[in-house]
């Protein structure tokens, strides 16, 4: 009885409390839909998050304007040696137009995702941001200056961009909302020490997957315990297969998401996928760990991200390859990585901020970052370039990754795209473990991201 | 403020809800308590306020919605399929992924509490013996607490790699079968386990060596006057005086390993192999973060807040008992 | 003193065994931090060596080198000790407030203030991080200390822990001390505090390690790297190095270092003072 009384107690006190003090986070979110339930003063209430204000009427840089005094602040997700490029090019930029850049680095995808969804809700958000999904920060709340911006035509020449790396910049297959920078595709990266010891020939590479499994089994036959294959991003890798076989993931109808990776191309995708894990060739569910038992000679194959040219050139114990992806009927890749986004609606701000966009993604910085980082270039032209030439002839793995532009595509951004990566995760974990058939997982996985997104309706 | 305290006289008492207060005693008690109740209501009361709101709506951080939904958030995770008999609601359980990870934080929870208060209990008693090197050993078995997270679990995850981690090396070595340590479902929570024991179990032990050292010398000589053997010393005269050392170590125990996060978001950020390691705090994380549903966060937040309420109370009560059992 | 010396002639070759046993598990809990030690002299070659190799096959310092070029560690290590310090004794001093408000002095509603409390500690960081974070950034805190350390000042454990210890401080010293004229506030400075000096260090100590940890909150509410603190640095490293463990060994060494030679140094007063808090009479 006396703990019944104390627990009435604490919840009539917290209900009490509730009452009188208004709650912090209802004043910072947009509220067109429907009121929130106890009602703070709407007086005290600051503009909601996402202008509505200035959509549609975009400033038009003109040259004249002069962007000299400008302060922008800039939060990045990118680190190590891309992070020092990025500054680098980032304060060169600075002196030459006379801008003032705060730059910061905000932690990795996750982090900076957090930190900038968080800081938008009460507008403290920065001027520009370099991170993963930034669609989502800009088209998802109705900002498509970038669209507007690039139309223009000035300093951001979209016809040399790859139309792929184009799509990775869209929010439900609206308008542009953000410029590709720092992108990157995974690349087959293999152990060639280990690969000759075992007498497997690579000259002519496989192309399919079919080969590349074949290769695989011959290889296992000789090395014996080994596994020989891996990926670091599972859910990425799937992504890119189910394209090849002619599976687009998600169809987009007027802006209506509908997952379809269980139609009978995904099925065949994720048979040959279990295949691996049976044929003893893949592990099953050490994805997590399959970069350090490559990097300790354990593993023959390991498809990762492009980035990692730069990163484990001449640090790894044995000599390093790579090759183009393999494919199922047609040769496809998703991206990845990041895109640069403005995040200010200020016009003077967005002026500064277009500027500073334009440079560090003419031809020749992106050239120079991408050569520097392993990430990919994003202009077609950049092929051409003597630097890049001289590159690919000095290290054959830029060579793989900038073949791959060729085929690169991207889906769409939308709200659920998270949900849709970790319930495909979450599938291939438990098709690895013999939990259910392909078409079983499939149609569940699709079925509770379908769920999730009919609950945004 | 002495002044203030001293001024009003001595036998000045007030009547407050029926009872009697020494009126220098309600003021000062108040005064005093300010700062926590300040930073209670900063730190705890407004958030959790934002929190129990939160949970009727849709809110997604990323998005910037938020509308009234009521209490859908609610049934998400707490609605179960339709089952008919034991078996299949068994199986329901586990199917909803909220109930699962209430389940495996249950299971957790359990293990983590008698295996690291009895191990702490243990070494207390044990440095609590005349032993050399005495502040040595009591360093060590500290010294984990001290290592922050991000380093200690890296050390660990290093030691778990199933390729080139020492600790397959010595299994080898020992010619006892290798593991997959984290990368197994049926072995992934207690590689985490043991790892939050090493980490963890130095601090019960500070604690409990300090209440063994209190024991006064004279209820110790006079039970070995009466020839009590060490065993019978223990449970019948050091056990029973613990009492409340014990029953505080129980309650921060199970506060934290029902919130434990950070050494599973680090090991397994994706749950784990099947998801054998996605206890509740990391449901609500992939809710919140991964899903953008800080709703249904919130909510499940507030269940779990419940759980933990309802568990302390318990614990209290059945400590209360006992304390009364043993007068 | 007299009870020990009992102990030590009964059961000399007892505490041996326990000695012996003691010692195994010590090497097992130093275990992770002689291989801590010993990687970070490695080279990205010996890291990735198979079968693992233990010792480095040449002992470099280029590690701890490679710490200072890639994060401010000086200035992580500052800010870490400097809102730690902060906070600690903030939490202290307000904890040793309302633990004597609680214990020794009768007010109406204590019974409530402590439930409060208690479930304070119920709720997990990560959904009230949100709510936090807009309302201290909406007070224009972010990138400040203040902003790092006040919405840490939680007090419930620390209050439970002195609660406890102030509770078995004799009744009679009080009512003692009542009797020589002493209102509330002398009797907390000049008995209650002065006798549970050893439960204040512990209680601080433990505090202390906990903010020295924490992690989540300062995350979020630093954008600028001078403000950042240690474990933010570690992540931010663990990054940016990526796969070279080695380099994290070394930041690791050299992150705990201080602490525990601090601990090893304070640690005897510390178990000492508590025995001597005067709860024996």
């Amino acid at each position: 009885m006396k703990n019944m009384k104390k627990i009435l107690c604490v919840i009539l006190s917290l209900a009490m409390l509730a009452g009188t003090l208004s709650a912090c986070v209802s004043q910072y979110v947009s509220k067109e839909t429907t009121p929130a339930p106890t009602q703070a003063p709407p007086a005290t209430q600051p503009p909601a998050t996402g202008g509505d204000a200035t959509q549609g009427e975009t400033p038009a840089p003109t040259e004249e304007v002069s962007i000299a005094g400008t302060t922008l602040d800039v939060w990045y997700a990118v680190s190590g040696t891309s992070g020092e490029l990025f500054t680098a090019q980032s304060e060169k930029f600075a002196k030459e137009f006379d801008v003032k850049l705060n730059l910061s680095y905000t932690g990795g995808s996750g982090d900076t995702a957090t930190k900038v969804a968080a800081a938008q809700l009460n507008d403290t958000a920065p001027d520009v941001a370099l991170m993963y999904a930034g669609p989502l920060y800009t088209g998802g709340k109705d900002n498509y200056d970038i669209d507007a911006l690039i139309k223009t035509g000035s300093g951001f020449d979209i016809n040399d961009v790859f139309e792929g790396m184009m799509d990775y910049c869209v929010y439900m297959g609206q308008g542009y909302c953000a410029v590709p920078y720092g992108i990157s595709t995974q690349v087959l990266y293999y152990n060639k020490d280990l690969l000759k010891n075992a007498g497997v020939d690579m000259t002519n590479p496989p192309k399919t997957w079919d080969e590349f499994k074949t290769l695989l089994k011959d290889l296992k036959g000789k090395v014996g315990g080994n596994m020989v294959f891996d990926t670091s991003d599972q859910a990425w890798l799937f992504k890119s297969m189910l394209m090849q076989n002619g599976c687009e993931i998600i169809d987009n109808k007027d802006g209506e998401i509908t997952p379809i990776f269980n139609n009978a191309q995904a099925v065949a995708v994720a048979d040959f996928w279990h295949s691996l894990v049976t044929d003893g060739l893949m592990a099953a569910g050490e994805h997590g760990n399959a970069e350090s038992t490559f990097l300790s000679g354990n593993l023959a194959f390991i498809a990762a991200s492009s980035n990692r040219i730069s990163r484990w050139n001449g640090t790894t114990t044995f000599e390093l390859g790579a090759i183009e992806m393999p494919y199922f009927t047609q040769p496809s890749l998703a991206l990845g990585g990041n895109v640069l986004v403005i995040l200010t609606r200020d016009e003077a701000k967005v002026r500064a901020a277009w500027k500073y966009l334009c440079y560090l993604t003419n031809v020749e910085n992106n050239t120079a970052f991408a050569l520097g980082t392993g990430y990919l270039p994003i202009h077609k032209s950049a092929l051409e370039m003597d630097s890049v030439k001289k590159a690919i002839e000095e290290n054959e793995m830029y060579g793989v990754a900038f073949k791959q532009l060729d085929y690169t595509w991207a889906y769409t951004h939308f709200e659920q795209m998270g949900t849709m990566d970790t319930e495909i995760r979450s599938m291939l974990n438990k098709l690895e473990k013999n939990r259910g058939t392909s078409e079983e997982l499939l149609t569940s996985a699709v079925n509770a991201l379908q769920k999730e997104i009919d609950a945004d309706k | 403020m002495q002044n203030e305290v001293e001024k009003p006289k001595k036998k000045g008492t007030v009547r407050l809800f029926r009872k009697e207060y020494r009126t220098n005693e309600v003021l000062v008690g108040i005064l005093f308590i300010l700062p926590t109740v300040a930073f209670l209501i900063f730190t705890f009361i407004m958030p959790v306020i934002d929190v129990i709101e939160l949970s009727f709506t849709n809110f997604s951080m990323s998005a910037g919605t938020m509308k009234n939904i009521g209490l859908e958030n609610y049934r998400y995770l707490l609605e179960l399929k339709e089952f008919s008999n034991l078996a299949e609601f068994w199986d329901a359980l586990q199917e909803n992924d909220f109930w699962a990870s209430m389940g495996r934080t249950a299971l957790y929870s359990l293990l983590k509490l008698t295996l690291d208060t009895g191990l702490a209990l243990f070494f207390a008693v044990m440095l609590d013996k005349n032993v050399p090197l005495k502040r040595f050993l009591r360093s060590t078995f500290f010294a984990p607490v001290v290592v922050p997270m991000v380093a200690s679990s890296l050390i660990w995850m290093w030691f778990y790699d199933p390729n080139v981690g020492p600790l397959n090396q010595i299994l080898a070595f020992l010619g006892l079968p290798q593991s997959k340590w984290l990368y197994h479902e049926s072995t992934a929570l207690l590689s985490i386990l043991l790892f939050s024991l090493w980490k963890g179990v130095g601090y019960n032990i500070i604690l409990f060596l300090s209440g063994l050292q209190n024991i006064s010398d004279s209820y110790v000589e006079a039970a070995k006057l009466d020839g009590a053997s060490e065993w019978q010393l223990f449970w019948k005269i050091k056990f029973p005086l613990l009492r409340p050392i014990t029953s505080f170590v129980i309650m921060m125990g199970i506060i934290n390993s029902f919130k434990v996060f950070a050494e599973f978001n680090v090991m397994t950020p994706d749950g784990g192999p099947l998801g054998s390691t996605k206890l509740i705090v990391s449901y609500i994380y992939e809710q919140a973060f991964t899903r953008g549903r800080m709703g249904r966060a919130s909510a499940a937040s507030l269940l779990l807040f419940m759980v933990i309420f309802v568990l302390t109370q318990i614990q209290s009560m059945v400590n209360a008992k006992k304390t009364i059992d043993v007068e | 003193m007299k009870g020990k010396k009992i102990k030590n002639t009964t059961n000399l070759d007892r505490h041996y065994v326990a000695f012996a046993f003691l010692m195994i598990c010590a090497v097992i809990m130093l275990f992770p931090f002689v291989w801590m030690i010993l990687s970070s002299f490695k080279t990205t070659m010996d890291v990735y060596q198979y079968p693992p190799r233990w010792i480095p096959s040449v002992w470099n310092g280029d590690n701890y080198a490679k710490v200072f070029e890639m994060i401010p560690f000086l200035r992580y290590y500052w800010n870490s000790i400097l809102t730690t310090v902060v906070m600690t004794a903030l939490q202290i001093g307000i904890s040793i407030l309302a633990a004597y408000s609680l214990v020794h002095l009768r007010w109406p509603g204590q019974a409530v203030m402590a439930a409060i409390m208690r479930s304070s500690m119920f709720v997990p960081m990560v959904v009230t991080m949100i709510p936090m974070y807009l309302l201290v950034s909406s007070l224009g805190l972010v990138d400040t200390y203040a902003g790092i350390i006040l919405p840490q000042i939680t007090t419930a454990f620390t209050t439970f822990l002195l609660m406890s210890y102030f509770a078995s401080i004799p009744q009679d010293m009080i009512d003692a001390a009542k009797l020589d004229g002493c209102g509330p506030f002398r009797i907390m400075t000049r008995v209650v505090i002065p006798n549970t000096k050893g439960a204040i260090a512990t209680a601080s100590m433990f505090s202390f390690l906990g903010n020295w940890k924490s992690y989540t909150w300062p995350l979020i509410i630093t954008n600028d790297k001078m403000y950042r603190t240690l474990p933010i640095g570690l992540r931010y490293l663990q990054q940016e190095s990526s796969m070279e463990y080695q380099v994290m060994m070394a930041a690791a060494v050299m992150t705990i270092l201080p602490v525990l030679i601090v601990f090893v140094f304070f640690e005897k007063q510390l178990v000492r003072s508590i025995t001597l808090t005067g709860m024996k009479s």
